[in-house]
């Protein structure tokens, strides 16, 4: 220890003069020195990106996996792959904890403004897809209509081209779609599938329906595909040395054929990838956006819009606000969502108290094949997460009724889903907590009401609930503010409440301190009333029974 | 009126009532005595149903209960419940309600009377305790002497044919066990039936039309007060007045 101390002390500082002698930028030699390169990327629903490997699937596959393995050997590193929520990769990346991204992230102006974009690896398009059973979409200028005076609905990977696609094409039509957002693209899908939450169709990324097409056959593709763009990756903004040496990477890739190789391994080497290759072989470099996008506008005139070149929106709405002009321009947006937050809470929490009182009765008095169902119930509820509970019945409860009643629709609203999946996750704490206060209440109080000649019935519902009642109160407030934050677990339902809104502008202008600020600021100001709410109840109902 | 034919009850394999054979006429005072584990309290709680027994039957007014019966009980224990009210030792006023809602609340929830005909009735009850100037009171800003004559008029308001008094003043100190004792006086001169558990000679003394010594879950002697207490016949009779003495 002794020794070793100055010896750290002398690295610390040569680390230190290491940075001011060569700037800010000594990206590539840190990773060069740590011997590997950190890529981000989500392997949830990746596939054919990034996904478990069938026959191991601690290890995984895909087409990222081996460009990262290119990229990684090109600057003489091995590549350390690491999971992140795919909305949230370019916040692991601000935060130091990946190198790069590498996950079909897509170029657009905000991107480009926010971090080192390299040059594109892959152009993807956007594929429109719709249930085969239904005949009403046979282009996307059906999604312009509205049958039955409804919006066409589409369920889309949040913060993904594609959002930022189908919102354009609807506002360029003056029309309106409802946009269902998931976290994941199989989600997503299935959702589409399903007909889930009333929703007609989805827009995926070519290469995911490619390769997910098999595990969806009731999904077909509907027109040629659109929106023709660039996956590329993403990098710290100030790690130029790390970006000369990923394009680099890729450029040497593209023209010795060994980028071909991997996307013929996974069906995605098309004509469009060989003419990108050529233009790009030209100088190394990437060039060729400006030229492209406008090819992207031919292609969706082509596929029978009525697309005007000269007038089409930018395609990505992204832009870099910050300060007090991002509160004024999205804070609405913000104190909108807070409102669904109130919604879902005050509507599931009384129910989750009526489920839970009726548990707790079951099991405190009712017969063994009362009282062990409610047993059960509470101890499987309890037992699993709310998030699990969301999905089966956002998911599973319509596959069900489809199953048990062909030919039947049915499908929960994303909504109801919310508030069934939070009063049953809530229902079973409420019930131990009921529990616990319908026993504290003494014995005589139940003999001396039964002696009065009431019946059970009556004197729990006189007697015994209006006092255990008023010694829960605490608690069932405790669990109200608990639930009130849970809403925010809704979001993977595609629920847009205050959290999922904040990730949303958030992403959109890159302001993830004001806005966060102002979030944290909204559910104060809705929780804290509630404890002073649940304080003066508490000292009303407690002076009249002592 | 009530009438205890070989009641046995058992807590596994201990008797804690050996073949209890009694009966009490309408309007009669019955006093239970006996030292502290005889089986008086439970004695008195088989008789409304808040203890099952498992040999034996109980008759109120032609309602029976048969030992170890469980399934027709429940229809039989609300009409007998209906007849014969208690009081408790700790006296087991509703805390959430005020005085004078302890006691309408049975009337109009299970007699079905209107508010203005049970506060009327309540008023007068209440009046008849002493209690009426705390008709809007909380049970728990009450004495423990006042909270048991609410609960006597909370009784009394369902007009029971006889009253279980199970040890009414044990939990009481003496100044506010003499109020409770002259409420309970005037009621059985008043002509109420009443069986009364209780460690408190006076009572049996002054009012009892008779008394039953308990002993190890038996009675063992029987008779009007003046016979017991003055001409005792059995051994554990005697001991148990000398220790009360």
């Amino acid at each position: 220890m002794r020794q070793s101390l100055p010896l750290l002390l002398g690295l610390s500082i040569g680390f230190i003069l290491d940075i001011s002698a060569f700037g800010q930028d000594n990206s590539l030699r840190v990773i060069q020195s740590k011997g590997a390169l950190v890529w981000g990327a989500d392997q949830e629903g990746g596939g054919p990106f990034v996904f478990p490997d069938e026959k191991d699937p601690s290890q995984r596959v895909g087409f990222e996996v081996e460009l990262a393995e290119l990229i990684a050997s090109h600057i003489g590193v091995t590549a350390q792959f690491a999971q992140g929520q795919w909305d949230k990769l370019p916040d692991l990346l601000d935060r130091g904890d990946i190198d790069i991204v590498l996950n079909g992230f897509e170029w657009n102006s905000g991107r480009a403004e926010r971090y080192g974009t390299s040059i594109p690896y892959y152009i993807y398009e956007l594929q429109l897809l719709a249930r085969k059973d239904d005949d009403s979409i046979q282009s996307w200028d059906d999604l312009i209509t509205q049958p039955g005076g409804r919006p066409r609905k589409m369920s889309l990977l949040g913060g993904a081209a594609a959002e930022d696609f189908t919102a354009a094409f609807a506002a360029e039509h003056k029309t309106t779609i409802e946009l269902a957002l998931f976290d994941g693209v199989t989600d997503a899908m299935r959702a589409a599938e399903l007909g889930t939450d009333r929703i007609d169709g989805n827009v995926q990324d070519l290469p995911i329906w490619n390769f997910y097409r098999r595990d969806f056959p009731n999904l077909k593709p509907v027109g040629p595909p659109v929106g023709r763009g660039f996956y590329v990756a993403l990098l710290r903004k100030n790690d130029r040395q790390l970006l000369d040496s990923v394009n680099d990477a890729i450029s040497v890739g593209l023209r010795d054929g060994r980028l071909r190789t991997i996307f013929e391994r996974y069906g995605m080497w098309n004509d469009a990838q060989a003419m990108r290759a050529l233009e790009t072989s030209a100088d190394g470099g990437f060039r060729g956006l400006v030229q492209a996008e406008e090819s992207n506008s031919t292609r969706m005139a082509e596929g029978g819009s009525e697309t005007d070149a000269t007038n089409r929106p930018e395609l990505s709405s992204s832009q870099s606000l910050h300060g007090l002009k991002v509160i004024t321009q999205r804070g609405w947006f913000l104190v909108k969502a807070a409102m669904m937050t109130v919604l879902l809470s005050i509507t599931a929490m009384p129910l989750a108290v009526l489920i839970g009182l009726l548990m707790a009765l079951m099991k405190l008095y009712g017969k063994w094949f009362v009282s062990i169902p409610a047993t059960c119930y509470v101890e499987l509820v309890r037992g699993t997460p709310l998030i699990l509970q969301l999905y089966v019945i956002y998911f599973l409860v319509p596959e069900v009724v489809k199953y048990l009643f062909p030919g039947t629709h049915f499908s929960i609203s994303a909504f109801w889903s919310a508030v069934a999946g939070l009063a049953i996750n809530y229902s079973a704490y409420e019930a131990e907590i009921y529990r616990a206060g319908l026993q504290a209440i003494p014995k005589g109080q139940m003999e001396a009401a039964l002696s009065l000649g009431m019946t059970r019935n009556l004197a729990l519902r006189r007697i015994i609930i209006p006092q255990a009642t008023r010694i829960v109160i605490p608690p069932v407030t405790n669990d109200f503010i608990a639930l009130f934050k849970d809403t925010a677990v809704c979001s993977v339902i595609t629920v847009v409440e205050l959290s999922k809104e904040y990730y949303i502008q958030a992403r959109n202008t890159g302001a993830i301190v004001e806005l966060g600020l102002l979030s944290a600021f909204l559910y104060l100001a809705m929780s804290y009333p509630l404890s002073l709410l649940a304080g003066r109840l508490e000292r009303r109902l407690g002076k009249e029974s002592r | 009126m009530i009438t205890l034919n070989g009641i046995v009850k058992r807590y596994g394999s201990q008797e804690v009532l050996r073949g209890v054979t009694m009966s009490v006429a309408r309007g009669e005072v019955c006093v239970l005595l006996g030292p502290s584990g005889g089986g008086k309290s439970t004695l008195l709680r088989t008789i409304n149903g808040l203890e099952t027994f498992d040999e034996g039957s109980i008759d109120v007014s032609g309602t029976q209960l048969i030992g170890g019966d469980i399934a027709s009980r429940e229809a039989a224990l609300l009409k007998i419940r209906r007849k014969v009210g208690m009081v408790f030792q700790q006296f087991n006023l509703f805390p959430h309600r005020t005085v004078l809602e302890n006691v309408i609340e049975a009337p109009m929830q299970v007699l079905k009377q209107s508010r203005e005909q049970a506060v009327g009735k309540a008023k007068e009850l209440l009046a008849r305790v002493g209690m009426l100037e705390k008709s809007n009171a909380r049970p728990t800003s009450l004495s423990g002497g006042q909270q048991q004559r609410v609960a006597i008029a909370r009784t009394l308001a369902m007009q029971p044919e006889a009253i279980l008094f199970d040890e009414p003043t044990s939990a009481l100190d003496p100044n506010t066990t003499a109020e409770v004792i002259s409420v309970m006086q005037d009621l059985a001169k008043g002509g109420q039936g009443m069986i009364v558990v209780t460690h408190g000679m006076k009572f049996a003394r002054s009012v009892a039309h008779s008394v039953h010594i308990l002993h190890s879950g038996a009675i063992v002697e029987s008779g009007p007060p003046e016979q017991v207490f003055e001409n005792p016949r059995h051994e554990i009779t005697r001991g148990f007045l000398m220790e009360a003495n």
